[in-house]
């Protein structure tokens, strides 16, 4: 069972290196998205020496922060795949194998994120030899602990929350990428990748909770940078394990309603 | 003359095609809106904190994003084929292309007018005068400036995708590159003097992008020397030629290597 994984891990990763100049330029990318937002937010800094309650300092904690867990979470190779798939009829070659669907594309994955956050860590320490930005980083366990666990649970939102809307192709296989693209479009600015989302209202705070998005990128930092402490650590938690449940069971149901619906049309 | 027909049936089938699916053409425009304005949302935003951006105002700076947007815009209307120029490299059925009496270059930049993106772009004109002569004020010369260097921005646009072009027949690597392109122009949502050198330098100039975007509502704000708008029209002449002259040498090379 795990040599079966661990096939596909090694797979997966040889497979990223085939076409190096696409690598070379998806890491150039990676680079560039990070100055971008980090030149911006000191021309920002230049006039102002805080906006929104953060200080130059804190915001460029949260950017750098930014990119190691949208590396995370975010890398996923699976989104675009699962949709193609089940459109082309493609998924028929993985029905007849003994092999779990999501669980292979969770460990293909895996891989890309793996490879993603090992080159992240070089660029970033390049970068911070560049720059020497000055940082704020927590000094105590828990919020570590609490980082890593929430990441743990955005990693899997992300992914069932993609599968789940691609799994739409079953019944509407044209419509796959419009739908993709509307969802991305909220999660880019309400999961905090853009900005930290406690510059927003207090009502608007709340009622995002009440949606995925804020539990993928922007709690997992705030608590690793001490914004959210103590017993309110452990509620975030909890609400973002109910959110995993939630849309894990979602999936469940709409690959299970999917399958029956699937004609493999395209082979 | 040819090249227009050709372009313009293009252009028609295109848009056919895509308007067969009317659920996408909604949820692409409503989905483009929505992240259009949740960037429009977070500039006003920021406003509450500070008082200026680089020596702009919150009118100055909406205008310069809603620049920005028009020529985003109106270069992925023009040129959303490149976009699928890998899949005709990797197939081969780039073969095919060259085989026909066109020039391959019109049906590989512009054959595929993007219907969707229409709609989008005409609105932004709208906001883009409504609010450009609200809050701005500026005479009928700074808008024929402007719109003058709108126009040469898109020819830098063309430049940029002509680039791109050729370098997916060297490498077949199109859509990292399109995106590093896209990536690259979208730090110009914001004016370039928000950036501090050396990246206002290479935005402005080594890479002609600040040019392309920045320009026009500096014209329009009556900001921008009247070198400076010569030098952009310079530039924008030199990176179309040279593009030209990078797709001939690339086209030269192509291997036919698609399956």
């Amino acid at each position: 069972m795990l040599s079966k994984f661990f096939i596909i891990f090694n797979a997966s990763l040889q497979n990223e290196f085939t076409y190096r100049l696409n690598f070379i330029l998806w890491r150039f990318r990676n680079v560039l998205r990070l100055l971008m937002t980090y030149f911006l937010w000191r021309g920002i800094f230049v006039n102002s020496p805080q906006v929104f309650g953060y200080d130059q300092s804190q915001i460029l904690t949260y950017i750098l922060l930014t990119l190691i867990v949208v590396s995370i979470v975010l890398s996923s190779p699976s989104g675009e795949r699962i949709g193609e798939e089940i459109a082309n009829g493609d998924l028929s070659n993985y029905l007849v194998k003994p092999l779990n669907y999501l669980r292979y594309w969770f460990i293909r994955d895996v891989a890309s994120k793996i490879l993603n956050l090992s080159f992240n860590i070089l660029e970033l320490s390049l970068l911070f030899l560049w720059l020497r930005p000055i940082v704020n980083l927590p000094n105590n366990l828990i919020s570590i602990f609490g980082f890593v666990y929430a990441i743990s649970i955005a990693v899997g939102i992300y992914f069932l929350l993609n599968a789940s809307l691609r799994f739409f192709a079953f019944w509407s296989p044209e419509n796959i990428w419009s739908i993709a693209f509307l969802t991305f479009v909220f999660l880019e600015t309400l999961s905090g990748a853009v900005f930290p989302l406690d510059i927003l209202p207090k009502t608007v705070q709340i009622g995002l909770q009440f949606t995925p998005f804020p539990y993928l990128i922007y709690y997992p930092i705030a608590i690793f940078l001490g914004k959210i402490q103590g017993l309110e650590i452990i509620r975030i938690l909890i609400q973002s394990t109910i959110w995993l449940f939630l849309i894990f069971r979602f999936a469940q149901f709409i690959w299970k309603k999917g399958l029956k619906t699937y004609g493999a049309y395209g082979k | 003359m040819k090249n227009i027909k050709i372009w313009l049936k293009y252009s028609i089938n295109s848009a056919q095609q895509a308007l067969s699916n009317r659920a996408a053409f909604a949820l692409f425009t409503v989905g483009k809106t929505i992240r259009i304005l949740m960037f429009l949302f977070f500039l006003v935003f920021l406003f509450s904190g500070t008082k200026n951006l680089a020596g702009y105002s919150k009118d100055q700076i909406i205008f310069f994003y809603l620049s920005f947007n028009l020529i985003d815009t109106l270069s992925q209307l023009f040129f959303r084929e490149v976009y699928r120029f890998r899949d005709l490299l990797i197939t081969g059925n780039f073969d095919l292309v060259l085989t026909k009496p066109v020039n391959p270059l019109i049906r590989v930049l512009l054959g595929g007018f993007d219907i969707f993106d229409l709609p989008i772009a005409f609105f932004i004109l709208i906001a883009v005068i409504y609010y450009g002569s609200l809050n701005l004020h500026p005479s009928l010369i700074n808008w024929l400036l402007y719109f003058l260097l709108i126009f040469n921005g898109l020819i830098i646009a063309t430049a940029f995708n002509i680039f791109v072009l050729g370098l997916g027949i060297i490498s077949t690597s199109v859509d990292h590159l399109v995106m590093v392109y896209r990536d690259l122009s979208s730090m110009l949502r914001i004016p370039a003097d928000l950036y501090i050198e050396p990246v206002r330098f290479l935005l402005t100039f080594a890479i002609p992008l600040g040019v392309m975007i920045t320009f026009p509502p500096k014209a329009l704000m009556g900001i921008l020397s009247v070198q400076m708008i010569l030098i952009s029209y310079l530039l924008s002449f030199i990176s179309l030629a040279l593009g030209i002259k990078f797709w001939g040498y690339c086209l030269k090379h192509y291997q036919s290597t698609g399956s």
